[in-house]
């Protein structure tokens, strides 16, 4: 008789603990604007990835609490520098928010080299160039930046977002915002969405550039 | 008493149902776990692309914190935007709650696993919400205000913290299985009759049931019963409203309010730098307000689940301890995977901004 109602309300009280559990989902609380560049050598093979982030006012305001400067309000690059070490060294924790698959195969990097921070219109920006382990020549490659916890809202800049410096002239570049249009045609298709490759859900916040070389 | 072929059906139901509810909670959990896998394995679904009220909750709380610098500053030459800073923060709060951290998921299990009532859950909530904000202030005033220390010092401070919190909410976890474990293993060996026979004659098996069948358990004898026999069948509603249970209220309420939300932080730093310290901490106080009337929101939600639980499983002889019991057991199981699972990694929580 009240078989049902009862299993239902026992369901209904799991369902408030999952839901209890289940909306821990992270969202943003450091916006960083990104352009980013695709190092080539002159043979052809893809070195690294130079990043430039400019972080957000508060975060900015934030990272720069307790440092020292000669003028107040003007930051020079040298005293950023250990700013700067701390930015690099613990993003290594968070693989770099770069994340790279050259013909499918993942790619690793070494730690940054040439970083530094600017200060300029209230905003700290993070330069730094990520080192592949091994320059590789690929037919693709798929570069990802993004945090996957979404504790970092990752936004490339409206203009020059991603820029292949030394590039064999045949390499074409695609690049793919989280919210852009391709990527909710993906969402529509279900076919394509569920099989394959596709089905990864993670894709459809990265912000996505390819690179094909033929 | 019922029959007993129906009840030995209701029996076999009610484990089903225990089975049940082990599984559904496993999933959850285990959907928790997994969105965490770095890369490769299933992520967080896109937080942009979610539909419905989650995606528009997020959306909307991301406009508010953004809005909250920009008032900050505004409010530096105009003393009235402190009034939009004090609206924007009230709100983000709420929408904020959703988020991971807050102890929604721990002080919810707890009050399911721990027999409270709805209005303790409420006064949890707004406790160690105002603990979190409190926290924060804390942490500013000391690392930034007093000691002008780095991000990286106050990073420190709170990782540290966070580490504290997370052992804790693990600790008070196992201290709550080890109490519930007892209750369930005795529900669970108690011989049928002896049940049936127990909540007719003694009242210690269904303190909390209300069904017709027990309509002498309420009375006053039934908690003599209990203190002198000992039960471990968890505590009595008379004794939670004791001191005792008010104390194990405050391990619940520090446990998950020594952690401070990165976002008060944040606010609170920029707040200092731009001269408006006062603004910060109000701000933060608004917040913390906003987190508790969701976070007490879902623990009402909790709590009246298990209350309908609890009706509904009433009508099975024994079973319907066994039921609520299992429930409570899975509920203590849970806070202790929360801390285990925050202290090592496995779950998400806020990120203390360290960069």
């Amino acid at each position: 008789m009240n078989v049902a109602r009862r299993l239902l309300g026992l369901l209904w009280l799991a369902g408030a603990l999952v839901l209890a559990a289940g909306t821990a989902q992270a969202h943003p609380h450091v916006w960083i604007t990104a352009t980013s560049e695709l190092i080539y050598a002159p043979d052809g093979a893809i070195t690294g990835v130079r990043h430039a982030w400019t972080f957000d006012d508060m975060f900015s305001t934030y990272a720069l609490q307790g440092i020292e400067t000669k003028t107040k309000g003007v930051y020079s690059r040298e005293e950023l520098s250990s700013l700067a070490q701390t930015n690099v060294e613990s993003l290594k924790e968070f693989k770099f928010f770069t994340f790279a698959k050259a013909d499918g195969k993942k790619e690793k990097f070494e730690e940054p080299v040439d970083y530094f921070l600017e200060y300029k219109d209230a905003a700290l920006t993070l330069h730094f160039t990520l080192p592949l382990k091994t320059p590789l020549k690929s037919k693709e490659l798929a570069l990802e930046v993004f945090d996957p916890e979404f504790f970092i809202d990752f936004k490339f800049a409206d203009k020059d977002p991603v820029r292949l410096v030394g590039a064999p002239a045949a390499c074409q570049m695609k690049f793919q915002r989280p919210n852009d249009g391709s990527a909710n045609a993906q969402k529509l298709g279900e076919q394509t969405f569920l099989s394959g490759e596709n089905s990864n859900f993670g894709m459809m916040f990265a912000n996505k550039i390819t690179v094909e070389c033929p | 008493m019922t029959p007993k072929s129906p009840s030995r059906f209701m029996h076999g139901l009610a484990i089903c149902a225990t089975a049940a509810i082990a599984i559904l909670i496993f999933d959850g959990t285990m959907h928790v776990l997994l969105a965490q896998t770095p890369f490769g394995g299933p992520r967080p679904s896109a937080e942009p692309q979610v539909g419905g009220i989650v995606g528009w909750l997020l959306a909307r709380q991301s406009e508010f914190y953004r809005e909250m610098s920009s008032t900050i500053r505004a409010a530096k030459s105009d003393g009235s935007a402190v009034w939009t800073l004090l609206a924007i923060s009230f709100a983000y709060g709420i929408f904020h709650a959703a988020g991971p951290g807050h102890g929604k998921a721990v002080i919810s299990s707890y009050l399911v696993a721990n027999q409270e009532t709805a209005r303790r859950g409420i006064v949890l909530s707004f406790a160690s919400a105002l603990m979190q904000s409190l926290v924060a202030v804390v942490i500013v005033a000391i690392c930034a205000w007093l000691l002008n220390a780095s991000a990286k010092t106050m990073c420190g401070a709170e990782k540290a913290i966070e580490i504290l919190s997370y052992a804790l909410i693990a600790a008070f976890g196992a201290r709550l299985v080890w109490t519930k474990g007892g209750g369930f293993m005795r529900a669970l060996q108690a011989p049928r009759p002896a049940l049936a026979m127990a909540s007719a004659g003694h009242g210690h098996g269904h303190g909390h049931d209300h069904h017709h069948h027990h309509d002498h358990d309420h009375g006053p004898d039934q908690h003599v019963h209990d203190e002198h026999g000992g039960h471990a069948h968890g505590p009595e509603p008379s004794e939670l409203a004791g001191p005792g249970g008010w104390r194990r209220g405050f391990g619940a309420i520090f446990a998950v309010g020594i952690r401070p939300c990165s976002g008060a932080i944040l606010v609170l730093v920029f707040a200092l730098a731009q001269g408006l310290f006062w603004a910060g901490i109000a701000a933060t106080f608004v917040m913390g307000l906003g987190t508790a009337i969701t976070v007490a929101a879902i623990a009402v939600v909790a709590v009246s689940a298990k209350d309908l639980a609890r009706r509904l499983s009433a009508g099975t002889e024994g079973g319907g301890t066994l039921v609520m019991r299992g429930v409570e057991f899975g509920a203590a199981g849970l806070v202790l995977l929360f801390g285990v699972g925050l202290l090592f990694g496995y779950l998400a929580a806020e990120r203390v901004t360290c960069l």
